[in-house]
């Protein structure tokens, strides 16, 4: 046990010493934030959301929607929509001398045949491409309602992917009344953090593995250490790096939020409303040490079995892929966080590290449902703890052979028969 | 007492036999030479012994017993291919191999400081690895090895690398542990060094024991299959002559086993063109035993196939 503390310690001191550690934890988040709200800054100034019109910011106080119906299909508006908000006009001459008077922003026209045919005519003072996104969605909203002759209905039409009814059979979990951005940013969030940190600490295991076969300093280690001491040692050791890293993102995010709450809220996120459900972190700890494991134990055994790092792309790529998915699909996460793909993600072990957490960080989540993936999660994490020490052995670490589908099979034999 | 106890121990790997059949033992205070071609079975006999390696058949004993992890502490094992992280600075590294040996970092630090400055590299012990070059690497090696003060030093091709300044260097320090009673069992392939330093040798070929016993023993074994020539003419090709090789005017013959020096006297006599003016039996060198023997088992093998 006195070797695999010192090689804990090793493994520590060695990785917090790269200045590389340090890089990938400031500066990775930094950029990644630069982009994502960089842009979504630059966009919120290029046009305004439909929030915006429906609150009556526009840009100068000029009524927002001008529009004139060749069809005859806006008889009334629905309720929720203002009267000064939109402004009815006979032709098209008539549009056109408000919009030059400043009187107005931009109309549409709605051809005789939009029915038939779906197609609206924007006229603005200057191209912007996406400068009409938010008042052609209240318009076609406008259209909706007059043609169905129902608000509720004219809303799924406009926005179909929120047509999901919930039905909470417990007391109401006040985060899934989070409104759509903060679901999405905590949710995103959690996500981000997780599968971070979990992909960097597993890949400085295969890193830590492979430098030591390719240094040939195993051979030196292993007449002090039995193979799973050694990697015992290392899963230790970069899982403390893991935990500090994730310490320093979360809390990096909580400054952020704290720090940035007004700049969130011109996006419509208000960091009061962002409520973690109770045991969140014994859920997020549990859950990201079994995944941690889990993967490190994976690519750990994939070190074991290369001669170099360079052959281990595809490989490490295919041990991820399931780490992967749940960032990939993050948008249909955010938005229904408690439908059938992001649940069954959830509960399978390879997914579950990377699903769970942000559906419960969002809320609404059963109480089974983490309990019943952390349990599938701890059992496959055992077993692939089991098989990756199968592949950790001197002669493997030793061996310069390269790496290919048919020796994974054959090592894993020749493991099996230890 | 043996240090160590190999007895009829032998490995495979899928097909490979690696080391079939294989016994010796090495006792303590004494420098024990393994030797062997390339792939003859030594590095397996070694990490063998050292428990790396499981063997499929056989027993080992170091130190009177199975080795065990307090008995691992006790050994230094500097492998053929040399392992240093070479991305860490140099006085870390072999402060945190040394502590994997049992002693704590205070001491580890304590006895580093006169070795780096017996190896010169007291000036190199913030840089990285990487950064020294390939001799100063073989020596930080030599230090990882020596730093906890092993009882038994496993060494493999202790000079490779090594100028004439830094060869004599380990020389003198394997003398000097010698002295201090501790058993070395070392790998080479330079044999002068091996003649010069080992007790007793192990001669692996094939995976199999080829030759074993004390240097001096073995060369009287061998006495009679070495001659040395001095003369003009060619003296190559003669019968019975297992490899002729000439140095400073003299020819070195290294007879096959059962051929007679008269007989290759007599071979040189009969050639016309052949002026003789030395003929004399010669002490073989452990090279020329090396190369009988491993031609030997050489020829036997094709014989055999």
């Amino acid at each position: 046990m006195r070797n695999v503390i010192i090689v804990i310690k090793h493994e520590i001191r060695n990785t917090l010493g790269k200045p590389s550690f340090w890089l990938t934890t400031f500066l990775l988040p930094a950029v990644i934030m630069v982009f994502s709200f960089g842009a979504q800054f630059l966009s919120r100034s290029a046009f305004e959301t439909e929030e915006d019109v429906l609150s009556g910011q526009g840009e100068t106080g000029a009524v927002a929607v001008g529009y004139v119906d060749y069809a005859g299909l806006i008889k009334a508006l629905p309720p929720e929509i203002p009267a000064t908000l939109v402004q009815a006009f006979p032709d098209e001459e008539t549009a056109q001398a408000a919009l030059v008077d400043g009187q107005l922003r931009e109309f549409y026209v709605i051809p005789a045949d939009y029915v038939a045919t779906g197609k609206l005519v924007a006229v603005e003072k200057e191209f912007a491409p996406l400068g009409n996104l938010g008042t052609i969605d209240i318009l076609r909203y406008i259209v909706s309602y007059n043609l169905v002759g129902d608000a509720v209905l004219a809303r799924r039409i406009a926005t179909p992917l929120f047509s999901v009814e919930t039905t909470a059979v417990e007391a109401p979990d006040s985060n899934a009344n989070q409104d759509y951005g903060t679901r999405f940013i905590v949710g995103y969030g959690v996500l981000f953090i997780f599968f971070f940190v979990l992909t960097m600490s597993s890949g400085f295991m295969l890193r830590s593995v492979s430098r030591e076969k390719e240094n040939q300093t195993v051979e030196v280690l292993l007449v002090s250490l039995r193979p799973r001491d050694l990697m015992l040692g290392k899963v230790l050791g970069l899982g403390v790096v893991a935990l500090l890293q994730m310490a320093i993102w979360l809390g990096g995010s909580y400054l952020t939020l704290n720090r940035g709450g007004s700049a969130l809220a011109s996006f419509g996120i208000f960091i009061e409303s962002i409520t973690l459900p109770k045991g969140f972190v014994v859920w997020g700890l549990l859950y990201f040490v079994l995944g941690y494991i889990l993967y490190a134990s994976l690519l750990g055994a994939i070190g074991a079995l290369a001669p170099n790092t360079r052959e281990t792309g595809q490989f490490t790529f295919l041990a991820m892929l399931p780490l992967m998915l749940p960032l990939w699909l993050s948008s249909a996460f955010a938005q229904a966080p408690n439908d059938l793909l992001a649940t069954i993600m959830s509960l399978f072990p390879l997914t579950a590290p990377t699903s769970m957490l942000p559906r419960l960080a969002v809320g609404g989540v059963p109480f089974w449902q983490p309990l019943v993936g952390l349990v599938a999660l701890a059992a496959t994490t055992y077993l692939f703890v089991l098989i990756a020490a199968r592949f950790f052995r001197a002669d493997t670490l030793l061996s310069s052979a390269s790496m290919s589908w048919a020796r994974v099979m054959e090592e894993f034999r020749k493991g099996s028969k230890k | 007492m043996t240090t160590v106890k190999v007895s009829h121990v032998s490995k495979s790997f899928g097909e490979v036999k690696a080391v079939q059949d294989v016994s010796f033992e090495v006792y303590p205070g004494e420098v024990f030479g393994l030797l062997g071609p390339n792939g003859a079975g030594k590095t397996t006999t070694i990490r063998m012994m050292l428990d790396i390696f499981r063997p499929d058949h056989g027993e080992i004993t170091i130190f009177d017993g199975k080795l065990t992890e307090d008995k691992k502490n006790r050994i230094g094992y500097m492998p053929e291919e040399r392992g240093l992280y070479k991305d860490l600075k140099l006085e870390p590294t072999l402060l945190f191999l040394a502590t994997l040996k049992g002693i704590d970092e205070a001491t580890a630090k304590a006895r580093l400081e006169p070795w780096l400055e017996r190896f010169d590299l007291t000036g190199f012990r913030q840089q990285k690895v990487q950064n020294l070059s390939k001799g100063m690497q073989q020596k930080a090696q030599l230090i990882a090895t020596l730093l906890h003060d092993p009882e038994l030093l496993v060494v493999d091709e202790p000079f490779a690398g090594l100028d004439p300044v830094n060869t004599r260097l380990v020389k003198d320090i394997i003398e000097e542990l010698r002295q201090q009673g501790k058993t070395i069992i070392m790998s080479a392939h330079q044999m002068h060094q091996v003649e010069e330093l080992c007790n007793r040798i192990l001669l692996i070929d094939h995976g199999r024991n080829v030759l074993y016993g004390e240097v001096a023993q073995i060369k009287r074994d061998f006495a009679g299959n070495a001659l040395t020539i001095e003369g003009q003419g060619d003296f190559t090709n003669l019968p019975g002559v297992l490899e002729a090789r000439r140095h400073n005017g003299t020819w070195n013959l290294t007879l096959d086993t059962g051929v007679d020096s008269q007989d290759v006297l007599r071979a040189i006599m009969r050639q016309d063109n052949v002026k003789l003016e030395r003929f004399e039996i010669a002490e073989p060198s452990l090279e020329d035993i090396f190369v009988t023997v491993v031609q030997r088992a050489g020829h036997e093998e094709a014989a055999n196939a």
